[in-house]
């Protein structure tokens, strides 16, 4: 084989301009510098990038321009620039893999068990497709050394023990490659190892350069090798010491010389550091940038740990600097991704709620449904609040907000768009839809951002849509998982803004040139990398089949280190090497080996620093206020009712919040009845029971009532929440059925007793000092035996209540009384108790115009014992207690009248605060609370 | 050489296990073994981290110094070595670092799994879920099974109702999603461990004699009768009677579950008590003080009742316990169809899939593969010789069972050529709830041990080289005193503790230091007490590492806050902080989200309204609803919520205090929670606040600072001042009351899972009681090791604050030990602490110890503390970076929604890249034979070749084709150039060049290519829409054919009209 000439370029420049000189050697300015008959491999497609910019700035130094070279990485040299006619067609990504997965679920496990020991949990299209990635992962590393599944056995050597192994992968490649056959596909690898037989040169080119790749594959080195064998002239540029140990002839750095090269600058302490975590390397790099007044040329950064790089974009976005990372960012969490996704939910066999939900939270379809957003997702909420519908059909039925209403019908519209159409044309249909008003301007980067998605999609589409013609037998879903996993899988190139900070990765750094280099995440197993374990290629095979090895890994990650530090010396440039000594989660990170190829007699000490203490962070800050909440203290309240003293009596404060500020929260998860809800349905069953015209108002007959009452609940729950409610919906349900079902029990005994239900869901209002009380008593039966009144409400939690222990509490350890307004206060039995509630008599006051001042109140509680459900009456309620709480009551709604609701009470973290979250060390502290009319 | 030989080693707490472990490692390195050979686990990875460490700077402190080298040498039994021995071990490690085998139990089951996914019945790689990542995936769990519906539910979720209401009994019912949560977290584990349904609520399985409780019972109702009647008459005391007629009503009314009520709360015990006699022969009972006797039908009558007790609430319970599996069996497919199925392991998991029990190959490092085993050696390029484990007590039946086989190759090597070590402190256990179980320690030992005497060898460490000999001679006094513990404990568990007690030796008897037990009566006034004492001795100023150690995660936050708040020291809280919640800043810009997300929430509306928010949102112009619905979501959208906090943040900035460092560092760990989340790729805005609200942190450790922390997470750490003003709490011997009680066999594994019923029914039950008193038992040895955490982590001082223990008080917790072993209740008298006296109940040591440790100058420290900056260059010539700018970026494009989306949107771009290219091949003419075998090889499509063909033909574009005398074309040509400091790279489609007859270029033509549609009327527009890239063209073209500007000509060729636009210009230069 002619080998190709190797020339060693002095390091004590940039590569970059290294390289662009050497090119550039011999031509005068006259006329553009020509390089169109050359062929330039580089590493990466950043180096081509930089060697491209280089040349036009190199040319326009002497006011011309370039007709550049072909630059090629190493791997696009093994496949043709333009496919012949009438060969086979590799395979797309897809098509790939829909043969894999076929022949993954139609392989016959017993012929592969030393592949299969057990059978897989599920032979679903989701295992095999996982697998399937895994496998091409698989042959695309083999192929790097031109090798493929079948090779293997034979390559590894006569003790390979994992032969038997290795053969059955064979045969399931060759079965893989029998299913693309069939179609007229090829296995792209193969296609790229068939090639490299017998390469074709692209047209117009005469002679070929490879520029600064220490590492290149070996399959492309075959490529080369063929094409010089050929008579081209293949030139090789490394740059470093000139010494001709240090390279083979393909510029890759020999393994036993780099390995033994010494790291040792004059200056290594003051320029490798360690950090405690990823977020202080950010830290650090951020403080460097912003020592810059503009980096742009003069600062960048190598992220050699990829974990480093989100607190370090957040870092400089926080600082306000630009960062660029050439490597670009998948399209997951993209907006067209989520868009999609949610889509993608839609067209499932019966699409969720949530998934609706999800999708009109989509911004795209909020502009395409236009109007006003807000609204409709207030209608949405309260729709999932109140009806709490599982699926679209429920939501479409239960809805009645018309603005609601009409997106629902538009979101069904689009659904019967997907459903109609077929794959992909149906997505087009749908997208083509929901963007039709919407213009995309390449001027303004939020649409090119989604210009450039789209045409990631479009590409998907196109690749999918070929894919799934040839390959059948795919639902739906597996169809949209393959196009969103695609696409999010799809790199988004930013466009570099202007004067931003590079953040690179170690392997493109070799072709920078700014004079300061502050490489973070130098920490070992990243650089040098390392490879360990792996299912199917660890590192005893590797060896053996002449794939890269941590060895080849760690001589060219000490090559490059070397080669990083070589220009930037003697105040002309300078390389800072950050290493974390944990990573975000928590784990131990070890330094770079690299940094302790320092003479034996250095190690120890270089050992002592590298393995020290990370630098101590400050202690946190001492909590602090940020500031206090300002509620304005104008908000009206005009009437109560008569749930509202409860309110008051345990918090002013919090009373103001609800009924002045009306804060009421959504709870976006919800999945059942709250209290609420559970009584209201109770209620309503009970209500209809009650009413003058009810068939069962005198009936005694328990099994009549039951079935009247579990009739009335079945109509309430059905048009409340339609006819397929929710899992714990269901079970609620039930449990409200047991309850009315022991009501029934209960009143036909109270009916027997002579008790008639005398009004029922009866709506007052009464005057307290000016201000209008509102309610409503659940029913007031009277005796007809006895001719006693009684007012009851229905109360629907798991445990029994007892009235006066509703309306009254003991002080609580702890609490100052004396604090508490006069009139919560009340003596009951010689003891100082303090009111809660004042339900009860109230409720007696207002029927008192009617029914005197004697009537006995109480509960009827439906709790879930059964056992326990029954009216529990008020004992020892007399006209004392009465007073009292008519006197706590005028003096609620004086007070609310005269707007005291300051201070707040401080609650224990036991009760039940639906305002704790609002309140930080303390309620009073954490609000600052100025009178009407104060200010 | 001879071989190194099994050890075990029993090391009291600051004994230096640490110590003996790294020695260990490097004993076996000079021995010859290369590092990649020796295993070393631990269980946390900052245990793992230090361990590596340690031994890296042992190594360098011996290569670099020759006396160290000596001890070293010494210490490991190999006194020949020297420090060049030492450094050579260092170059080997170092070079062999990637493959170390170094680190924790989980990372190390791991690695195992993900080397055999096929082997273990996985799909594939897998990712490891970290903490909020199971949280996470639960929640959408339960999302999804609740969003289920009545008519699509399956047997099995009908099955799963029934269930969850027999295993909720009576519970409230109505927040059946978080209680459903909460039931999962609880009995999760219990399930995983024993998924087998034949183990839980089995009455065979736990009374396989039989349970005399449900044995058949005779007529409740007749015997009611008869108990009725005779307390009637017989000439019972008034009070008698009622006290029986209140008994049997309520034994009527009750049902299983309820709590029993006082009547038979009263009578139920008396009959147990006479339980054996009664019925038999006639027994007298004592009620209401008076003696009462039951002739034998009558406490035949009165069994029969207290058996229909019984048999009703132990029925319920297994009944319940069943329900309890069912449920968690249902949540278990679901969440395995969801979460795992998609390659998403727990830790737990991962060790799972190793265990034997579960049918997994075992694992093996050598031998033959008879039997299906996986071989670790040659897919983790690893031979495992030497095994080192620490913490052994923490290692629980499970993980042994996973480890056993690699390490019974170990130990039965016949050469002797591996080994095992294994330390750790069985009075250290306190991760018994983890399933850690500190008897293996004892039982492996004897294990192999009777197979062979002398295998393995025993170690012990007492000395403790931490603290001083006041330290050390309390932790004798307290935990030393068998008769005490004997009366304070069960008898099991103080034989337990007896049997390894060990007098501690402090090695450093010189070390001045205290040890004073101080009163407190309430935690106010222990934090006040702390906050003195720590302000007289001032331990960080004269260099003294202090800790705060405390019994709960939330004491710890408190109580830090205090010291930072009232005491004004540098107090971190190692706990759990909730960092997005725990101040008004956080808050808010989450109620924004939420308000924006969910417009109708009215909370979070007025919630932002009571903030400074509010005045931002105005200011940014988003005042109305809908403006800020649409802008946060597309704002979540586009960018991730991480940029989206960050932007609000920022707009709060201004209102910040400017020295309010404590909201910054919340804001900059808010972006951080949304950071983490947004790697989920979730845009879901009410997922997003449920993480944040659960988003935890916890403050960096640092040296010059008051740690404040709980006992356990103290394990391991050693201060030289400790503070313990938290040890109060109940008995020692306490049975957990949370969860399932679990029986397991001897090997570990469950026999029964029982949802236990209250005392009087466990009591009264010998195979219930004995659990409970197996279980109290062991609670009682973990509440005993984690004092004895407590108590040796000081180096030289330790202030003990409790209440005082009252001369009556029955409570056996631990202040009560300390009372009975350090001396009697009551005062002993004053102390003087610095400025401060006060009273102490004890005190031994120098109580103003700290007075002869000077103040440390505090330059010193800042030179420590203040990291350097990188440093910035100046003066040094930049790299050039020009502005990219490509020719079709200057084109001020347009494109509709359906022209981006349609079907025709890659079809067209398709068309177009190929009838440019059919064009590209074209130099000179019309279509001729050669050419359209060109196109042909091309594999250009037929449409595509008429359109080409086409346009070579057409009048309208004869000039772009027409051979021109002394013409050069450039075709698809490439070019770079830098024009006004920008760079631009493009190429040009076709370019026509007319040289003189000297060869120079005279004249050029630059054709670009269209091949949208176009109209003729848009043809003008077309022309004013490219002018920019066609400047571009011109200027590059005039450059490279060296020609000025005005002579180049630019020229669009439409291809769909046929025709040919020139574009004006080029007038500049
Ligand atoms: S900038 Fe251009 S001209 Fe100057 S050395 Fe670099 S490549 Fe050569």
């Amino acid at each position: 084989m002619p080998l190709p000439r190797l020339q060693i370029l002095p390091w004590n420049q940039p590569l970059v301009h290294a390289v662009t000189g050497w090119l550039a050697r011999g031509w005068n300015g006259e006329g553009p510098l020509d390089l169109a008959d050359t062929l330039v491999v580089v590493p990466t497609s950043q180096a081509g990038r930089r060697l491209r910019e280089a040349l036009a700035a190199c040319a326009a130094h002497k006011g011309q321009a370039v007709f550049p070279p072909r630059v090629r990485m190493p791997d696009q040299l093994t496949s043709p620039d333009a496919p012949a006619v009438g060969a086979a067609v590799a395979a797309s990504r897809a098509e790939l893999l829909l043969a894999w997965t076929e022949t993954l679920r139609d392989a016959d496990l017993d012929t592969v068990r030393e592949v299969f020991p057990l059978d897989p949990p599920e032979r679903s299209f989701a295992w095999a497709v996982r697998l399937a990635r895994e496998f091409i992962r698989l042959q695309t590393t083999l192929a790097e050394n031109g090798l493929r599944m079948a090779d293997v056995a034979e390559r590894a050597g006569e003790d390979f023990p994992e032969s038997a192994r290795w053969r059955q992968l064979g045969a399931l490649e060759t079965a893989c490659d029998a299913a693309l056959a069939a179609h007229g596909l090829r296995d792209p690898q193969a296609m790229k190892i068939a090639f490299a037989e017998a390469p074709a040169l692209p047209e117009g080119v005469r002679r070929i350069v490879v520029a600064g790749t220490p590492d290149p594959l070996p399959l492309a080195l075959r490529v080369l090798a063929a094409h010089a064998a050929a008579g081209v002239p293949v030139e090789v540029l490394a740059s470093g010491p000139a010494d001709d140990a240090l390279f083979d002839g393909w510029g890759r750095p020999v393994a036993v010389a780099w390995a033994t090269r010494l790291f040792s600058p004059v200056d290594f302490e003051q320029r490798v550091r360690l950090c405690a975590d990823p977020a202080a390397q950010a830290g650090a790099i951020v403080s460097c940038v912003l020592g810059y007044a503009g980096p742009g040329g003069r600062l960048a950064v190598g992220v050699a740990d990829a974990e480093v790089l989100p607190s370090l974009e957040n870092g400089l976005a926080r600082a306000g600097v630009p960062a660029f990372n050439p490597d670009g960012r998948p399209l997951r969490g993209e907006a067209l991704h989520t868009l999609l996704t949610a889509l993608s939910e839609l067209a499932g066999r019966e699409p969720t709620f949530a998934s609706v939900a999800a999708l009109l939270r989509c911004p795209d379809v909020l502009a395409w449904l236009g109007g006003d957003s807000a609204r409709l997702l207030a209608a949405l909420d309260d729709l999932h609040a109140e009806h709490l519908p599982p699926t679209l059909a429920a939501a479409r039925a239960q809805v009645s907000d018309a603005g609601l209403a009409k997106a629902i019908e538009s979101v069904v519209r689009l659904r019967a768009l997907l459903l109609v159409g077929v794959f992909p044309d149906n997505v087009r249909t749908v997208l083509t839809e929901i963007f039709k008003e919407h213009r995309f301007d390449q001027t303004r980067p939020e649409d090119a951002r989604a210009i450039e998605t789209a045409q990631v999609w479009a590409t998907v589409l196109t690749e999918l849509e070929a894919a799934v013609r040839r390959f059948q037998g795919l639902v739906a879903s597996d169809v949209w998982e393959l196009a969103l996993r695609a696409l999010g899988d799809s790199p988004r190139f930013d466009e570099k803004p202007d004067g931003a900070v590079e953040l690179q990765g170690w392997l493109e750094l070799l072709w920078d040139d700014v004079p300061h280099l502050v490489v973070a995440g130098m920490n070992d197993g990243r650089v040098p990398e390392a490879v360990v374990g792996d299912a199917f290629l660890p590192e005893g095979l590797r060896e053996r089949l002449g794939l890269k090895t941590n060895a080849a890994r760690f001589a060219r990650d000490a090559y490059l280190l070397h080669a990083l530090a070589a220009f930037r010396t003697d105040g002309r440039g300078r390389l800072d090497l950050l290493f974390g000594k944990t990573s975000a989660a928590g784990d131990p990170l070890r330094p770079s080996r690299l940094l302790m190829q320092c003479a034996d007699a250095d190690l120890p000490a270089r050992v002592a620093f590298l393995f020290g203490h990370a630098e101590a962070a400050r202690p946190s800050p001492a909590w602090r206020r940020a500031w206090k909440l300002k509620p304005r203290a104008d908000a009206k309240i005009e009437r109560l009712s008569v749930t509202a003293f409860r309110d008051y009596l345990k918090c002013p404060f919090r009373f103001y919040l609800k009924h002045g500020l009306r804060m009421q929260a959504v709870d976006p998860h919800k999945a059942e009845l709250d209290a609420m809800d559970f009584g209201t349905l109770c209620h309503a069953a009970l209500e209809a029971m009650g009413q003058p015209d009810s068939p069962v108002r005198d009936c005694t007959d328990a099994a009549v009532l039951r079935g009247f009452l579990l009739e009335e609940l079945e109509r309430t729950a059905r048009a409340l929440y339609g006819e397929q409610p929710v899992l714990p919906l269901v079970v609620q349900l039930e449990s409200a059925r047991q309850r009315l079902a022991q009501v029934a029990e209960i009143q036909a005994q109270l009916r027997a007793e002579g008790w008639v239900i005398e009004r029922s869901e009866w709506k007052f209002e009464i005057d307290l000092g000016g201000l209008p009380v509102r309610g409503k008593i659940d029913r007031i039966d009277r005796n007809e035996l006895t001719g006693a009144v009684r007012v009851i409400d229905y109360k629907t939690s798991d445990k029994p209540v007892n009235p006066a222990d509703a309306h009254v509490r003991e002080p609580r350890r702890t609490e100052n009384v004396e604090a508490l307004p006069e009139f919560a206060r009340v003596f009951s039995g010689g003891e100082e108790a303090i009111w809660t509630d004042l339900q009860l008599p109230l409720y007696r006051e207002a029927v008192a115009v009617e029914f005197g001042h004697a009537v006995e109140c109480g509960y009827f509680n439906l709790p879930k014992a059964a056992g326990e459900t029954g009216v529990q009456v008020w004992d020892g309620y007399d006209a004392d207690v009465q007073a009292a709480a008519m006197r706590c009551a005028r003096g609620v709604a004086a007070a609310v009248q005269a707007r005291r609701f300051w201070p707040p009470a401080e609650l224990p973290a036991s009760a039940n605060d639906d305002f704790a979250g609002l309140f930080h060390e303390g309620a009073e502290a954490s609000v600052e609370w100025t009178q009407e009319g104060d200010a | 050489m001879k071989p190194i030989g099994h050890k075990m080693i029993l090391a009291s707490a600051g004994s230096g296990k640490t110590y003996a472990l790294t020695n260990r490692f490097v004993q076996l390195l000079a021995h010859g073994a290369p590092p990649e050979r020796i295993v070393a686990l631990t269980f946390t990875r900052k245990a793992a981290g230090e361990f590596f460490d340690e031994i890296l700077n042992k190594l360098a402190r011996a290569a670099r110094d020759p006396q160290e080298a000596a001890r070293l040498a010494k210490d490991i039994g190999e006194p020949q070595l020297g420090a060049a021995d030492f450094l050579a071990m260092l170059r080997t490690i170092v070079g062999a670092m990637h493959r170390l085998a170094l680190g924790t139990l989980d990372s190390f089951f791991a690695k195992v799994v993900r080397a055999f996914p096929l082997e273990l019945g996985l799909g594939g790689d897998f990712e490891i879920l970290q903490e909020h990542g199971v949280q996470l995936e639960r929640q959408r769990v339960l999302r999804q099974l609740f969003a289920r519906t009545g008519v699509e539910l399956y047997d099995a979720q009908k099955e799963f109702i029934e269930a969850f209401k027999r295993a909720t009994f009576g519970a409230e019912e109505k927040r059946l999603s978080a209680r459903l949560d909460r039931f999962i977290n609880e009995h999760q584990n219990i399930y995983l461990n024993s998924p087998d349904g034949k183990a839980w609520g089995n009455p065979k399985r736990i009374w396989p004699e039989g349970c005399a409780w449900l044995s058949k019972n005779g007529s409740v109702r007749g015997a009611a009768e008869v108990v009725r009647r005779w307390a009637a008459g017989a000439g019972a005391s008034e009070k008698q009677r009622k006290r029986w007629d209140d008994f049997l009503e309520s034994h009527e009314a009750w049902k299983p579950g309820a709590e029993l009520a006082d009547p038979m709360k009263y009578l139920l015990p008396k009959a147990l008590e006479a339980w054996v006699t009664l019925g038999e022969e006639p027994v007298e009972l004592v009620v209401e003080r008076k003696k009462q006797v039951l002739p034998p039908e009558i406490g035949a009558a009165l069994k029969v009742l207290v058996r229909a007790v019984f048999a009703g609430e132990l029925t319920r319970r297994l009944e319940m316990t069943q329900g309890i599996h069912t449920v968690l069996r249902g949540y278990e497919a679901f969440y395995n169809d969801l979460v795992r199925r998609a390659g998403k392991l727990t830790f737990a998991d991962v060790q799972r899939l190793l265990m034997p029990e579960t049918g997994a190959p075992r694992l093996t490092a050598g031998g033959r593969a008879e039997d299906g085993r996986l071989f670790v050696d040659w897919r983790l390029d690893a031979k495992y010789d030497h095994w080192l484990l620490d913490e052994f007590q923490d290692t629980s039946p499970a993980q042994w069972s996973v480890l056993r086989n690699l390490i019974d190759e170990a130990v039965q090597d016949p050469e002797g050529r591996r080994s095992l070590f294994y330390v750790g402190d069985v009075k250290q256990a306190i991760y018994a709830w983890r399933g850690g179980d500190p008897r293996l320690f004892r039982e492996i030992f004897d294990h192999y041990n009777a197979v062979a005497p002398g295998t393995i060898e025993e170690g012990r460490l007492d000395q403790s080289w931490r603290s001083g000999p006041a330290i050390v001679s309390v932790v004798n006094r307290v935990f030393g005193d068998a008769a005490v513990l004997a009366r304070l404990v069960p008898g099991p568990t103080a034989d337990r503790w007896t049997r390894e007690w060990r007098d501690h030796e402090s090695a450093k008897p010189k070390l001045g230091g205290h040890v004073a037990w101080l009163h407190g009566d309430d935690d106010e006034a222990r934090a006040a007490l702390t906050v003195r004492l720590l302000s007289e001795i001032e331990p960080l100023e004269r260099g003294l590492s202090v800790a705060v150690l405390v019994q709960s995660n939330d004491a710890a936050t408190w109580l830090a806050d205090y010291l930072r708040r009232e005491g004004g020291l540098p107090a971190v809280a190692a706990s759990d902080l909730h960092v997005c919640t725990d101040n008004p800043l956080t808050t808010a810009v989450l109620a924004l989200l939420q308000a924006a997300a969910y417009p109708g929430d009215r909370f979070a509306w007025e919630h932002v309204r009571l903030t400074p928010l509010a005045g931002v949102v105005a200011a940014a112009g988003e005042g109305g609803a809908d403006g800020l619905t649409r802008a946060v979501l597309h704002q979540v959208h586009e960018d991730g919520f991480a940029r989206t906090v960050e932007t609000w943040l920022r707009r709060l900035e201004p209102v910040l205090a400017a020295d309010d460092a404590f909201s910054r560092e919340r804001a900059r760990q808010l972006t951080e929670a949304a950071q983490r989340f947004d790697e989920t790729g979730s845009r879901d805005v009410a997922e997003f606040v449920q993480f944040a609200e659960r988003h935890v942190v916890r403050d960096a450790e640092t040296a010059a600072v008051v740690r404040v922390t709980t006992i356990h997470k103290s394990k391991g750490l050693g201060f030289d001042v400790v503070v313990l003003p938290d040890l109060e709490g109940t008995a020692l011997a306490t049975r957990r009351r949370d969860g399932l009680a679990v029986q397991r066999t001897p090997e570990r594994e469950v026999e029964w899972v029982l949802d236990m019923p209250p005392t009087l029914f466990h009591e009264n039950d010998p195979v219930l009681s004995a659990h409970v008193d197996e279980a109290k038992a062991d609670a009682a040895y973990e509440k005993l090791c984690l004092f004895y955490v407590a108590l040796t982590r000081a180096k030289r001082a330790m202030y003990l604050i409790t209440k005082p223990v009252g001369e009556k008080s029955t409570s056996d917790n631990f202040p009560r030990l300390l009372t009975e072993t350090l001396g009697t209740a009551g005062l002993a008298g004053a102390v003087r602490i610095g400025a401060w006296t006060g009273e102490v109940f004890f005190s031994e040591g120098d109580a103003a110890w700290f007075q002869a440790i000077a103040h440390q100058n505090s330059a010193g420290a800042d030179a420590a503390a203040g990291p350097s900056e990188l440093a910035t260059l100046s003066g040094v010539v930049a790299a050039k970076r020009h502005p990219v700018r490509t020719p079709s970026g200057t084109k001020v494009d347009v494109v509709t929604g359906a022209a981006l989306f349609g079907a025709t949107s890659s079809g067209a771009a398709n068309f177009g890249t190929a009838v440019h290219r059919a064009l590209a091949a074209v130099e000179w003419g019309g279509v001729t034979p050669e050419l359209l075998a060109v196109w042909k090889t091309a594999g250009l499509v037929e449409t595509v070749v008429a359109e080409a063909g086409a346009c070579l033909e057409a009048r309208g574009l004869a000039e772009v084709f027409a051979r021109r005398s002394g013409g050069e074309v450039w075709r698809e040509r490439m070019f770079e150039i830098v024009i006004d400091g920008a760079w631009i790279t493009g190429v040009f489609d076709r370019v026509v060049l007319v040289r003189d007859a000297a060869g120079k270029v005279v004249e050029a033509t630059v054709y670009d290519f269209k091949t949208d549609r176009t109209t003729a009327e848009q043809a003008v527009q077309v022309t004013e829409r490219y002018a920019g890239q066609m400047g571009i063209y011109r200027r590059a073209a005039a450059r490279l054919a060296g020609l000025p500007e005005a002579r180049v000509r630019c020229v669009l060729v439409l291809t769909t009209l046929r025709g040919a636009v020139e574009v004006a210009g080029g007038g500049a230069d």
